[in-house]
């Protein structure tokens, strides 16, 4: 089973959120991996485990800092990383899918995973796009994905917790929801292992696309009022209350 | 006395005796030789004397159960003791006319005042043996001491789980009583003169049993014949105890107490691949392979375990039976194949090896000097590596860990932020020079229960006009828990992360608020080039107290208090006495909890426990020794407030946690020592300023 899996790198929100102009600013903040990414890369490892194949995960360089998560992604059980030199930190998802498109079309897989989505946008697009562009059906938001015979078992769980199971043919994308199994801890050991000894390979970005949006503004959210704590004894308290309540003409 | 037929079968005997002992020592010392290569033991002969010396006072047993303990060591004198008793039996079996009755009355020149001290002490020793052994026979199979059992939900071998260590104690009671009756009754025999007075007992049971040439026969046969079964069989039961513990006790861990075995020992790593840690019993160090021969199983390590007092399924004793049934099964049974289970299946549970708050009780009041702790680290370590399934809440903060330096999920950049809040500035170590570096730990920095005593750390420090600056992003957490998981990678990145950290900085010595971080620091950093002296915060503020650049000006005696030893203060670095000092010099009325010092109770928190997603049922920790501390202070108001003093910020949040969760609020109440010298010294929070109205 040959198969690719396709990762966003994101600014963390560990930390608050650097604004500069209209957009994050990408000087100061730090990049991650897109947390669906991780369960794309488990499900991934857990078929190759089941049934054998390779790997392959591949993702756009925004910052020249995509190397870390690559390596962990390799000290997870992936075989092979890819990194698209985009620099180019403001990229988003119609220009990384046409970038990963192109770059994974040389590869012929049989499964292509993405994220379902990513937090920085939360728009799940680079699944539906990627499909188009390597013409393969998509079948987004999996809760697991096992492969049988030349097909594969997809899992998907709605809202109200039914469940479906569908049949898909190969080669296919899907929007990883959650693998089967929580994502495993890479010993840090292994990340630095691998860090020393893999080869990433490098691939140009090539091709242009755009969703043809724009950032007018960005901004926290601004405070407009504190919460008022109202402190004393449970009968104080409870005095106060409905104190407040009539105050505000409610009762 | 011996007839000769008599003579050649006791030598036949003798020799087989002695055939299957060295058997039985070969094949443990063998198994002990394949264990992985420990830290390398320096002045061997000496510390193997000391440990002699030790075994003939029998300290180490004092530390706990002080009634039985004394009732062991007179055990241990009986044994010595008889020692000589069988050579002394052997030769009057063997050479003919050789008899110590009556001052040794019929032999040429007898030292008669010697041979009567002799008499008086074995006969003396004897009687008390039978009530020694007595003692510990009924606390076994009559009483059922619960002390000696273990919990249903600890993984046991199934020989012990059927009762194997009860059969090992009653095969050596009736021994001792046999052999002791029976050396007792040859010598009653021998009195053919009437009583002797240096042999009291022996006499007594002439008086029943008179005298007779054929009951000096029998007798003698039953009192030595038993000892020839008996010494080869002790080579194949716990008691490979009395020959293993002086020799466990004479190559017991040399380091410091907090300096854990490196994950990988360094000569086996010399240019071979060895994966880190222990997955089967020969991948531990070999002085621990060792701890399983010298280990009785009196289960004083279960008592003081609190993963064990929780009721989880963890107990070092058994650990270590079950440790010494698998090597016996694979080397005097026909098991061998069992070396190569993983110890997960055989000695430990893998729910037990994440139990363990890596406190150091056990193995600090361990009599033998075994070690349980460290194979579990050792265990955690090697599970990472073969990527067993961790507890979310361990995952999650690794995962942090490695990308954000704390466990927190928290940006660096947000590490200073409670120091750009201060309203003097706090200086930065990483850009201007400072005489003490302020290692400020994760806890401190970030939890928002923790954060008001950092900040009035930082307060009572610039009052009394300490040079000191924290790192701000560049600190990572030290690493101490990070490595007792056995995140050896890591705690190694963290390291290095922490001593890049401090190249850039000028400063002459570290001072902690986190005993945990102050013990990595004090007793690891240095085996990654630290050089620094730290200190924990406790010992600077009683330094700046002696100096005078802090004095009191409020006597707290309106406050009754006890303190909580944390264990990486404590246990592991001895620092009891700078907190209680610091206690004295505020005025308050001081209590000593019942557990104290080299002896406190664990919060809970330690080796990863905080991380911890699942929480176990059973009482925790934290809440037991809150409601230690209420007995403590005692009934009846006293009119003063009752506080437990803390001086590590994980037991301010484990202790607080706990007085709310047993229902105790208003009772007592939990701080840091900081609390109570900021108002003995009179430093107060600035008044938040009032909101401006629009």
């Amino acid at each position: 089973m040959n198969i690719v899996v396709a990762i966003k790198h994101i600014p963390s929100i560990a930390d608050d959120l650097p604004v500069s102009g209209n957009n994050v600013d990408f000087d100061s903040v730090d990049f991650v991996m897109n947390e669906w990414d991780e369960q794309s890369i488990e499900q991934a490892v857990l078929i190759k485990e089941a049934v054998g194949g390779t790997v392959t995960v591949i993702g756009v360089d925004l910052i020249e800092e995509l190397d870390n998560a690559l390596h962990l992604a390799l000290a997870k059980g992936a075989d092979k990383a890819v990194k698209i030199t985009a620099d180019e930190p403001g990229a988003d998802s119609h220009m990384q899918a046409k970038w990963l498109a192109e770059a994974i079309k040389g590869m012929s897989p049989d499964m292509v995973f993405a994220g379902v989505q990513a937090s920085n946008d939360i728009d799940g697009q680079i699944g539906p796009i990627l499909a188009a562009y390597l013409d393969m059906p998509y079948i987004g938001g999996t809760s697991s994905v096992e492969a049988s015979d030349g097909s594969a078992m997809v899992v998907k769980e709605f809202a109200g917790g039914a469940g479906a199971k569908y049949s898909v043919g190969l080669p296919f994308v899907a929007g990883i929801q959650a693998a089967p199994k929580p994502p495993r801890y890479a010993p840090i050991s292994k990340v630095r292992q691998i860090a020393q000894t893999a080869t990433i390979d490098k691939v140009e970005p090539s091709g242009d696309a755009s969703g043809r949006l724009s950032f007018k503004k960005m901004a926290p959210p601004v405070v407009t009022g504190h919460a008022e704590m109202i402190e004393g004894s449970s009968k104080e308290v409870a005095a106060k209350i409905v104190e407040l309540i009539k105050s505000k003409g409610l009762a | 006395m011996l007839t000769t037929v008599e003579k050649i079968i006791f030598i036949i005997l003798a020799l087989t005796s002695v055939g299957f002992t060295y058997h039985g020592f070969k094949t443990i010392f063998d198994s002990i030789r394949k264990g992985r290569s420990a830290p390398e033991l320096k002045n061997v002969p000496i510390n193997l004397v000391k440990a002699a010396i030790t075994v003939l006072f029998q300290r180490t047993i004092f530390k706990a159960r002080k009634g039985l303990s004394a009732i062991h060591m007179g055990l241990f004198f009986g044994l010595i003791t008889y020692a000589f008793v069988n050579l002394i039996d052997v030769l009057e079996g063997f050479v003919p006319g050789f008899e110590l009755i009556y001052g040794g009355k019929n032999l040429s020149n007898a030292p008669t005042g010697l041979v009567n001290a002799f008499n008086l002490i074995s006969d003396v020793m004897s009687g008390f043996l039978l009530i020694a052994i007595t003692v510990f026979f009924v606390r076994r199979f009559i009483t059922k001491d619960k002390a000696l059992m273990y919990r249903d939900n600890v993984l046991l071998n199934e020989k012990v789980k059927a009762g194997a260590q009860n059969s090992d104690s009653l095969t050596v009671d009736v021994f001792v009583v046999m052999h002791v009756s029976a050396h007792l009754m040859t010598q009653a025999f021998r009195l053919n003169e009437g009583p002797d007075p240096f042999m009291p007992v022996a006499s007594f049971l002439n008086s029943i049993f008179g005298a007779s040439q054929t009951g000096v026969h029998v007798a003698w046969w039953i009192s030595l014949g038993w000892v020839m079964f008996i010494i080869p069989y002790l080579s194949r039961s716990k008691h490979t105890h009395f020959f293993m513990s002086p020799i466990n006790l004479g190559l017991a861990k040399q380091n410091p107490r907090g300096q854990l075995d490196p994950a990988v020992p360094l000569k086996v790593l010399n240019g071979n691949h060895h994966d880190p840690g222990a997955k089967h019993i020969h991948d531990l160090a070999w002085t621990r392979v060792l701890d399983a021969y010298a280990c009785v199983q009196c289960n004083r390590c279960q008592d003081v375990c609190p993963a064990n007092f929780q009721g989880r399924p963890l107990s070092p004793s058994a650990l270590e039976v079950n440790k010494r049934y698998l090597l016996k099964e694979a080397t005097f049974g026909s098991h061998p194949d069992r070396l190569l289970l993983p110890l997960t299946e055989t000695v430990i549970s893998p729910e037990a090896v994440w139990s363990c708050t890596t406190c150091y009780a056990c193995v600090r009041v361990c009599p033998v000097g075994n070690e349980p702790m460290a194979d579990i680290v050792d265990i955690r370590r090697r599970m990472l590596i073969d990527g067993a399934e961790l507890d979310s809440g361990v995952q999650n903060a690794l995962q942090s860990l490695a990308t954000n330096g704390n466990w927190m999920s928290k940006g660096k950049r947000l590490r200073g932020k409670w120091a750009k809040d201060m309203e003097f500035p706090v200086k930065d170590a990483t850009a201007e020079p400072v005489e003490h570096l302020w290692f400020v730990g994760d806890t401190a920095s970030f939890d928002e229960r923790v954060v008001p005593n950092t900040k009035m750390v930082a307060r009572i420090f610039n009052q009394a006009g300490l040079d000191f600056g924290i790192m701000y992003k560049e600190e990572s957490n030290a690493g101490n828990d990070v490595r007792r998981v056995g995140e050896e990678g890591l705690f190694e990145q963290l390291v290095e992360q922490n001593m890049a950290a401090f190249g850039k900085a000028q400063f002459q010595r570290i001072v902690t608020t986190d005993p945990h971080s102050f013990n990595t620091l004090k007793n690891e950093y240095p085996q990654f080039g630290s050089q620094w002296e730290v200190k924990h915060y406790t010992v600077t503020l009683l330094r700046l107290f002696e100096e005078g650049k802090l004095t009191v000006k409020n006597k707290l005696s309106h406050y009754k208090v006890t303190f909580h030893d944390p264990c990486y203060l404590g246990r592991y670095n001895g620092g009891f006495t700078a907190p209680r000092k610091l206690l004295g010099l505020l005025g308050v009325e001081f209590i000593e909890m019942p557990r104290n010092c080299e002896n406190s109770f664990c919060c809970g928190a330690g080796g990863g426990q905080i991380w911890m997603g699942k929480v176990a049922p059973g009482e925790r920790p934290a809440e037991n020794r809150i409601k230690e501390a209420l007995t403590t202070f005692g009934e009846g108001a006293s009119g003063k407030a009752q506080l437990f003093i803390v001086t590590c910020p994980k037991d301010m949040i484990m202790y607080s946690d706990a007085v709310k969760t047993t229902g105790n609020e208003g009772k007592i109440e939990v701080r840091d020592i900081i609390q109570l010298i900021a108002e003995a010294v009179g430093v107060e929070e600035p008044k938040v300023a009032e909101a401006v109205p629009a």
